[in-house]
């Protein structure tokens, strides 16, 4: 049986038209071999918009406006978007990033969260061993650096060894350079004019207190009066109170 | 999808087989080539990527015979076709091979499967299961039925082969 199921099969052919004419409708029903379904460039553009207002709005809420660096000897970095909120928050010393891994301030308002630091255990017993802590905001000479720099003002005017600044990104990056956060940065200099020869890495470890005395027997020794334990702010003179941006902490006064 | 080159290396490579199963499912000429063209398109649009020759004409033959099942199933399609209208065969056939083909389609349709793909494409009955997704006992019985059939019908023990 196998001979005579070879024989009658293998007459059994298909006939050139029927390859043609199959070759044709597969041509036609695949647009010439780049068959897309009607919907594709739709679906396409609706996924492109979907990526970019993701991106778009990541970007809206998470990239920083404005940045609150704290120095006492742990120095860390807030960054606050322009909504108010806490989006970053990084250590700028082993004992700045222990902190920094304590607070849980992500996305709080920011003065929710200053209000959580400046209250905390550590800080507070920090401050009354007589340690100085800087506060420098960072960005645009705009309302909201304004208005952070005019609460924080406003919030530690009770405290002595606090210092509040603003100050613009660029010095917020050499600072960065040099593996410090602005507050420290800025102190460094100051010590620096003093005693050309400090370098970055002596100051690093140094405490803000520590720098400040530095500056100020260099300052006595040069027969010149160190600055007062009050608020100054670069562009921003007198106590701060000057004005009307200022948040809650503001109308406290 | 793939490409014009592969495709029209596939109709150079398999048409002949799909042209087979669908004589042996199907009414006529018109509907054979429904079938022919449905499994091409299948194949262009497949993204099964074949690890063989034999792996990819074991695809043509499964997709095939399942696209004359589910013709078949169509409420409006005729299931029978009288063998004298088929057109594929030459007009005239030996006498022997006339009465073997007569008696291969008067075989059910789950016998001729079995029977084109062991005695015209030299499968084994486990080859055959893993194409046909058919337990081998199962097409071991189906062979051997359709032999006993075969035999009954045409009479003597040629047809063990």
């Amino acid at each position: 049986m196998k001979d005579e199921m070879k024989f009658i099969f293998s007459q059994v052919h298909a006939d050139e038209g029927l390859k043609d004419r199959t070759r044709a409708f597969l041509a036609q029903k695949t647009r010439g071999y780049t068959r897309r379904t009607a919907g594709t460039p739709y679906r396409i553009c609706a996924v492109a918009c979907l990526v970019c207002l993701l991106i778009g709005g990541y970007r809206f809420f998470m990239v920083p406006t404005a940045e609150i660096s704290i120095d006492i000897n742990p120095s860390f970095e807030l960054g606050v978007n322009r909504f108010d909120r806490v989006v970053t928050l990084n250590g700028y010393n082993d004992d700045g990033q222990v902190l920094a891994d304590e607070f849980d301030i992500k996305f709080m308002a920011y003065t929710d969260a200053l209000d959580r630091i400046l209250d905390s255990e550590r800080i507070v017993s920090l401050l009354g061993n007589d340690e100085v802590m800087t506060i420098t905001v960072t960005g645009p000479d705009g309302e909201q650096s304004s208005s952070i720099l005019s609460g924080l003002e406003s919030r530690t005017a009770a405290q002595e060894n606090t210092y509040c600044y603003f100050a613009h990104a660029d010095d917020v990056a050499h600072a960065h350079e040099m593996g410090m956060s602005h507050g420290k940065y800025r102190a460094y200099l100051e010590l620096k004019e003093l005693d050309p020869d400090i370098t970055p890495e002596a100051v690093q470890s140094m405490t803000m207190r520590e720098i400040r005395d530095c500056t100020n027997r260099l300052l006595a020794d040069n027969g010149t009066e160190s600055p007062s334990g009050h608020h100054h702010g670069n562009g921003h003179r007198g106590n701060g109170r000057g004005y009307q941006g200022g948040r809650r902490w503001a109308q406290q006064e | 999808m793939r490409s014009e080159q592969e495709v029209n290396r596939a109709i150079e490579r398999y048409s002949d087989t799909i042209r087979r199963l669908c004589m042996l499912h199907l009414k006529n000429r018109d509907d054979t080539e429904d079938i022919f063209q449905t499994v091409f398109l299948k194949y262009v649009l497949s993204p099964v990527s074949f690890e063989s020759e034999e792996h990819e004409k074991a695809w043509f033959i499964r997709v095939t015979i399942n696209a004359c099942k589910d013709f078949l199933k169509s409420f409006f399609r005729s299931r029978t076709v009288p063998l004298d209208e088929l057109t594929e065969l030459p007009a005239v056939l030996p006498a022997d091979y006339s009465d073997v083909l007569e008696a291969v389609f008067s075989l059910p349709q789950k016998y001729r499967e079995v029977v084109y793909l062991h005695y015209f494409e030299d499968y084994t009955a486990p080859q055959i299961s893993r194409i046909l997704r058919k337990n081998v006992n199962t097409v071991y019985t189906l062979l051997t039925r359709s032999r006993q059939i075969l035999r009954e019908k045409l009479g003597g023990d040629d047809y063990e082969r």
